[in-house]
């Protein structure tokens, strides 16, 4: 019974990969004076991880990417959670919408 | 800081005034009274404010999902909305259903589209309000930007009106039903980013071919919800919701024919 119902947890398990959060790898960025830091951010490819923007400006931002079609609005002295991939292998440009001057950075995904 | 802004304010207005210009030529094209766009615009704008001022509860709620459910909510919405539209229109061709309805549905359908990119320019455009520096040319780059977008919409509103009265509609129903589809798109992409749809690997990648950077990009981005590097169920989600306005804009004429016999 218990052998049958480990089978069936560890096939539910399989088949939903987005459930099992724990699993997923957490990034963490701040933004301050309108730059990123870190501006470059290594993950892992073709794994979903989760990234933790700390916006520690008083003004809100927002965080945009058209490679990882990704868009969000972070009050100032926020965070916001914004889950990015499965990438393929890359380069993965983002940028604050508000500020794309000086906020630019890149996910790299090895 | 004046070109940033330009932009900005083009990308967020685009979209809604594509939507805004296909409805109101549809609603021409049934001859139409057209005071339903100032509800719609009032309600966006009052939308916008209540969303852009409860942005920080929102994001917070639903462990950090807030805002992207309920953006997505709203363009399920602003989806649910143009199929009834499209069904409507295919009544109202005989006259069978009453006008009111329809511009209830487009009104809206255009605060519901309104309110997300409101919020963003809303926020924005506060944000520099405090800043000495830079206030001007946001406000400046702000105003050009709306004024560039709103200019794009009249010219889409013109060349459709140009055309003969049974095309302009058939072009503002096809046209209605892939901006519909493309919010059904959108949304999905959100679902994503918060983890509530899981997210596969793109099937695609044709930003080499079309840059969703570039300006037809962002055309296409408003008109049709073009992605350069979709997921499968970001296409699927299209796919199904094209089906589901094909299948509301023959079951409304099959109605109608019906209703005719009898």
């Amino acid at each position: 019974m218990t052998v049958g119902r480990q089978l069936i947890f560890g096939f539910l398990a399989a088949a939903i990969p987005s459930l099992s959060l724990a699993k997923t790898p957490v990034f963490e960025i701040e933004i301050r004076d309108h730059l990123f830091h870190p501006e470059e951010l290594r993950i892992p490819a073709n794994t979903k991880v989760k990234l933790v923007v700390y916006n520690r400006d008083a003004t809100a931002e927002e965080f945009e990417s058209y490679e990882m079609n990704r868009e969000k609005v972070i009050v100032g002295g926020r965070k916001a959670n914004i889950f990015i991939g499965p990438l393929p292998p890359g380069v993965y440009p983002f940028f604050g919408e508000f500020n794309p001057k000086t906020a630019q950075g890149q996910v790299i995904a090895e | 800081m004046l070109l940033n802004s330009v932009i900005l304010v083009l990308r967020e207005v685009l979209e809604a005034a594509m939507l805004i210009s296909v409805l109101l030529a549809l609603s021409l094209s049934f001859r139409q009274r057209i005071s339903w766009l100032w509800w719609g615009l009032g309600l966006g704008f009052l939308g916008s404010v209540l969303f852009a001022s409860l942005l920080e509860v929102i994001t917070d709620s639903l462990d950090g999902a807030g805002q992207e459910v309920a953006n997505a909510s709203l363009q399920g919405l602003v989806y649910c909305l143009t199929v009834a539209v499209v069904a409507c229109s295919q009544q109202q061709a005989h006259g069978d259903s009453p006008r009111r309805v329809m511009s209830l549905l487009m009104a809206s359908a255009v605060a519901c589209a309104m309110i997300r990119e409101g919020s963003e320019i809303l926020v924005y455009i506060t944000g520099f309000a405090a800043s000495q520096e830079h206030w001007g040319a946001v406000y400046a780059g702000s105003a050009m930007g709306a004024g560039i977008g709103v200019s794009l919409g009249v010219l889409l509103f013109s060349a459709l009106r140009a055309l003969e009265n049974d095309r302009t509609q058939f072009a503002c129903i096809v046209l209605v039903a892939m901006m519909g589809a493309g919010m059904i798109m959108q949304a999905a992409q959100l679902l994503e980013q918060v983890d509530w749809l899981p997210a596969g690997l793109p099937i695609w990648d044709s930003s080499g071919l079309l840059s969703e950077r570039s300006i037809a990009g962002q055309l296409l981005y408003a008109v049709f919800g073009y992605e350069a590097t979709p997921s499968s169920i970001q296409v699927a989600l299209y796919g199904a919701s094209l089906l589901g306005m094909l299948a509301a804009y023959f079951f409304a004429r099959g109605f109608r024919s019906r209703a005719i016999e009898a």
